[in-house]
């Protein structure tokens, strides 16, 4: 039966071979699509991992531990991870990808930093880094080929007292994220891209189900018995799977490099991490083939039952209310946190995750309900029959109408709930624009045991071409009763950052001259201080605030001499924006991934509802191509097909947007008390361009519906 | 009339502006169809023309009474008027109470008689009708075709019908036999 | 058709007078060709000497028509044997139709003209028949009906044979 199963599909004339390639072709694509995410989910997991590694939990050993600190610097915006070592005895561990435990004096740098510290001049970079270059960072220690990344030595005694030091006696063992943390990511990644490719996959396979049915039947009605009429099904939709799998790991491996060059994540991969497990590739190559086969299997019940199955169609029950039930609920659980926010992160997760997979899992499971309301409302006013017909036809079968647009659906909530809550957390802690005072301005944050700050390195700031100012804020003392934290003569003041209350000497002021969350402005009026002016040098240096004229170079120089006088830095002397944008590109990074899942997404749809638009269509081909031999014209025809894709596809997407950016709004004010900030319009452009991918696929099916209305159809049959 | 592969329903089609013949003219109220262009004789199709098909010419998604109303629809009419215009019909063909049912829940009978309707609804001037009865017992194709040569002299509606039963053809007042793609009587054919 | 079987069988409905029978011949039957009361009332005495039917009682006064009959049960019997048993098939091969196609493809005549013709002539009558079955009442329709079912058949003869005038041309003239 087998082997008659394959001679049928193999050998089944043209008709047959054609369809079994155009759904090879389909699962291609799909499991193409398939090991990409896959190996994407691996990619960012290993990113994850290596940056975990970054900052190791202090561990003890019978091995001499290694002293670590990880600190952030910055150049051009970008940040630099500086990691100091020092080994404390010759069983000290050594970090992962470098030969050795680099020295006091000595460094390795990453590729790419390599590359900036060879393209530009030493005094704006790569005076940071004193000593001996010993060579590359390999790959195994960074996130991404981009990662900027030094690790220098130091002198154990030296690296002990730096910011967040500890001592570590075994390296790169350190678990990735937080189990929650990967879930969620992969919930989105799997919710957004993978449910739309098994839909896609599961479409394909049921390509032209009707013509196969019809032939099925037939072989029914000659005598074959339903077990036989399973396996030949089976066999046909699993051979073209096998076919289409296997592309499909050919299609993932040529499109592997230039896939990981996409910074989906906000910086590139490596292509090697773009690699596939055992399991990945058991659940691709196995999977598929075996889920095809089951596709098959279910699309047949109909003609399984009798032979008269097909030809008999029966109106399937229509779905009821409850189904609304779940979605309900998953927005009651998120309004229910606004009131009730557990302490703990994991906590948190608990609340969150369940309540977003509910909403998630009722959109899927009430949208054939809407649609069905919706296209009952649509026929009792229908006047065109156009409409008329469309909307029939959703309210028939509202399953199948919906089932091809369930992956908008959800990709659509997944990505509007994150990008809803990324960009209003980038408005609320976004960097400060081009141009401004704060873009040229360069602060450090003295740690607590900083030498004094020289006068020489104030003058030696000020002689920097392109530097305003450099002015000292000095503590407050009076800690409880202050606003501010820093005290700063008033003649000091910069003109671009205000000036003092009238008669005072000291003002108190910002770290930063500038008052949290706000901007400079040289009309603030700082308030006077109780402390005397003559008291003031006493008191330690808490930041240094360099004015410059924003050019790259005036800030990278500044930096460098900061960094130069304050070794035992933190965070690296930063623009404001370099810390918050580092924290941005991040989220942007996330919200890059939203982007690349709502086109994807939307295209995968797209091909999914031309698949079912032209299982439609034959089904019909005889009413449709006898109401244009009366005279319909043929926009009446092209007008139902553009109602039933293209219409429940755009209220889907309307509703799904909605919801997603409802449930980011019950997140940010239960975890932030944030008001919801409207997506950027790039969002909309995004979903918009996606929205017209879809449609272009559908439009892509006209051609079709007129070839298969012809007159030619109603006259050969 | 003429056998299987004589060309009945290619005259058909031709006389009623579907297909364009190679050579020779088809007059309708004395306008060239075979020159008009294929809008032009879509919308004669539509508005002066009837049709009636051998079987699946019901739109599946629509209910009797939408599918006889949908010629109507197709020619803007309001949707209640059309309606009601063509549940007129259900009494007349004694099709009472099958209005709200769907092609599938029909006999072939019943759908015949619907896609009867739908084609007489719009008040052709002339229907064409290729094989009505083929799909039909001989007493329930005989019940269709009383209908419509009643329903037909009434409205003043010319049928055209192609069919390969004698007794069929004998409703008609004249008939032309199509041999090898030829027609015997050399006379004109349509009016 | 058999009067006497039919004339039996309408007194299986009821016991008749001779008059009453020969009504309802000529309206179910007769189809313009009436019975006259001359064979109706010879028909009922060989009946009644052949042992079907028996004469019930008489009215007084004169004239035929005083007489009832009723059936007997070998009458009955007979109507029953009538009705059940399947009329002979006959072979109409040698119906005029056949002969005069024969006859003209022997003398080569245009034996396909006369088909065409004869086809005409079958339409013509089965439209007189189906206008017929149109307006008239049942029973005429179902008369008609036969007629039609007739001449239904012989045109299907005369397609196949006018299809097949090329071989039977070289059957009957070697
Ligand atoms: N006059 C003609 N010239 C050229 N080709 C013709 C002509 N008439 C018919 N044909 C061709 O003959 C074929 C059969 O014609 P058609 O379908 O009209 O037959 P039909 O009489 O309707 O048969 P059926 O009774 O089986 O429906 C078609 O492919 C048609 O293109
Ligand atoms: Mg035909």
């Amino acid at each position: 039966m087998i082997r008659f199963g394959l001679r049928l599909a193999v050998a089944g004339g043209r008709e047959a071979l054609t369809r079994l390639i155009v759904i090879a072709a389909a699962v291609a694509i799909g499991s193409g699509l398939l090991l990409t995410t896959l190996a994407g989910v691996n990619a960012v997991n290993a990113q994850l991992t290596r940056y975990a590694s970054m900052y190791p939990q202090a561990s003890a050993g019978n091995a001499d531990p290694l002293w670590w600190s990880t600190r952030f610097d910055y150049f051009h915006g970008k940040q630099i991870i500086r990691i100091d070592v020092a080994a404390t005895g010759p069983d000290a561990p050594t970090p992962i990808g470098i030969p050795r435990t680099p020295g006091a004096g000595e460094y390795y740098a990453s590729p790419a930093l390599r590359d900036l510290l060879a393209a530009h001049p030493a005094d704006q970079l790569g005076d940071r880094y004193p000593g001996r270059d010993l060579g590359t960072v390999g790959p195994a220690a960074l996130t991404s080929p981009d990662t900027l990344l030094v690790i220098a030595g130091g002198a154990p005694d030296q690296v002990a007292k730096l910011p967040a030091a500890k001592q570590v006696a075994s390296v790169g063992d350190t678990p990735a994220l937080p189990e929650t943390t990967v879930n969620l990511i992969l919930g989105v990644i799997a919710g957004g891209l993978l449910f739309p490719v098994l839909i896609f996959i599961g479409t394909a396979t049921r390509l032209s189900a009707a013509r196969r049915e019809q032939r099925f039947a037939a072989m029914r009605l000659a005598g074959a018995t339903p077990r036989q009429i399973s396996t030949v099904a089976a066999v046909e939709a699993t051979a073209a799977a096998v076919a289409g799998t296997a592309v499909g790991f050919g299609l993932f491996y040529a499109f592997r490099d230039p896939l990981a060059d996409i910074p989906f994540t906000g910086m590139p991969f490596f292509p090697s991490d773009m690699s596939l497990g055992l399991l990945d590739v058991l659940l691709v190559a196995l999977g598929v083939p075996a889920g095809a086969a089951v596709a098959a299997q279910v699309s047949l019940h109909r003609v399984r039952i009798s032979p008269l199955g097909v030809t008999r169609r029966v109106t399937p029950r229509a779905p009821r209310p409850y189904r609304l039930i779940p979605a309900l609920l998953g927005v009651a659980v998120l309004v229910f946190a606004i009131g009730f926010k557990p302490e703990t992160s994991d906590g948190q997760a608990a609340v969150f995750l369940p309540g977003l997979l509910l909403i998630m899992a009722g959109l899927v499971l009430a949208g054939p309900w809407l649609t069905m309301v919706g296209a009952r409302v649509l026929a009792r006013y229908a006047n065109r029959p156009a409409t008329l017909i469309a909307a029939r036809r959703l309210a028939d079968n509202p399953k199948a109408g919906f089932r091809a647009i369930s992956g908008i659906m959800l990709a659509l909530f997944v990505t509007s709930v994150a990008v809803g809550v990324i960009t209003t957390i980038i408005a609320n802690r976004g960097p400060a624009p081009v141009g401004s005072t704060e873009a040229g301005q360069v602060s450090l944050y003295l740690p607590e045991d900083a030498p004094a700050a020289p006068d020489t390195l104030f003058t030696g700031l000020r002689s920097i071409s392109g530097v305003r100012s450099a002015t000292a804020v000095r503590e407050n003392p009076d800690r409880m009763n202050a606003s501010e934290p820093g005290l700063i003569a008033c003649t000091e003041i910069p003109r671009a950052y205000g000036r003092c209350a009238e008669g005072a000497a000291v003002a108190e002021v910002a770290t930063g001259l500038i008052p949290f969350r706000e901007s400079a402005s040289s009309a603030r009026v700082w308030p006077a201080a109780s402390v005397p002016l003559g008291d003031l040098q006493q008191l330690p240096v808490m930041s240094i605030v360099v004015d410059t004229d924003g050019s790259a170079a005036a800030i990278e120089r500044s930096r460098t001499v900061l960094e130069a006088a304050f070794p035992t830095f933190w965070v690296g002397p930063n623009v404001p924006g370099d810390f918050e944008s580092d924290f941005a590109d991040t989220l942007r990074g996330w919200e890059q991934l939203a982007n690349v899942v709502i086109i994807a997404s939307l295209a995968l749809g797209g091909c999914s509802l031309a698949v079912s638009v032209i299982g439609g269509l034959t089904e019909r081909r005889r009413p449709f191509s006898l109401l244009r031999l009366s005279g319909a014209p043929v926009r009446v025809l092209r007008r139902v097909v553009a109602l039933e894709s293209a219409v429940p596809m755009l209220a889907v997407a309307a509703v799904a947007i909605g919801m997603g950016l409802l449930a980011a709004h019950l997140f940010l004010r239960a975890q932030m008390h944030y008001t919801l900030v409207a997506p950027e319009p790039r969002f909309y452009v995004i979903v918009v361009v996606g929205l017209a991918t879809c449609l272009g696929v559908i439009a892509s099916t006209m051609p079709l519906l007129e070839r298969i209305t012809g007159p030619e159809t109603a006259r050969s049959e | 009339m003429g056998p299987s592969g004589s060309g009945k329903s290619t005259l058909l089609h031709c006389l009623a502006g579907i297909l364009v013949p190679d050579s020779g003219e088809i007059l309708f109220d004395g306008a060239r169809v075979d020159a008009m262009a294929e809008t032009e004789r879509s919308s004669l199709r539509r508005d002066r023309f009837g049709f009636v098909f051998q079987f699946g010419q019901l739109v599946p998604e629509l209910t009797a009474v939408e599918n006889v109303a949908l010629p109507l629809l197709l020619s803007g009419v309001r949707r209640t008027r059309a309606l009601s215009k063509a549940g007129a019909w259900f009494e007349r063909l004694g099709l009472d109470g099958l209005e709200q049912r769907r092609s599938g829940e029909l006999s072939g009978g019943q759908a015949q008689r619907v896609a009867l309707a739908r084609g007489l609804v719009a008040e052709p001037q002339v229907l064409f009708a290729d094989e009505p009865t083929g799909a039909l017992d001989s007493l329930t194709g005989e019940q269709v075709m009383d209908l419509l040569v009643s329903a037909a002299r009434e409205q003043g509606t010319t049928v055209i019908l192609v069919t390969h039963e004698p007794r069929i053809a004998a409703y008609a007042d004249r008939e032309v036999m199509v041999r090898d793609g030829r027609v015997n009587a050399p006379d004109r054919i349509a009016s | 058709m058999s009067v006497p079987l039919t004339l039996l069988g309408l007194l299986e409905r009821e016991p008749s007078h001779g008059y009453d029978l020969k009504r309802d011949y000529d309206a179910f039957f007769g189809r313009g060709k009436p019975l006259p009361f001359g064979q109706v009332y010879s028909t009922l005495s060989r009946l009644a000497r052949d042992g079907k039917v028996v004469i019930s009682d008489v009215a007084p006064g004169s004239g035929p028509d005083r007489k009832r009959y009723i059936i007997t049960d070998v009458g009955a019997t007979e109507v029953e044997q009538w009705l059940t048993q399947p009329v002979e098939p006959e072979p109409h091969l040698q119906t005029v139709l056949f002969a005069k196609v024969v006859l003209a493809l022997m003398l080569d005549r245009p034996a396909g003209e006369y088909l065409d013709t004869q086809r005409s002539a079958h339409l013509r009558r089965m439209r007189e028949l189906t206008e017929v079955k149109r307006a008239g009442s049942l029973v005429d329709a179902l008369l008609a009906d036969h007629g039609l079912y007739h001449l239904e058949a012989d045109l299907r003869w005369i397609e196949m044979t006018g299809a097949r005038l090329d071989a039977l041309r070289k059957e009957v003239r070697p």
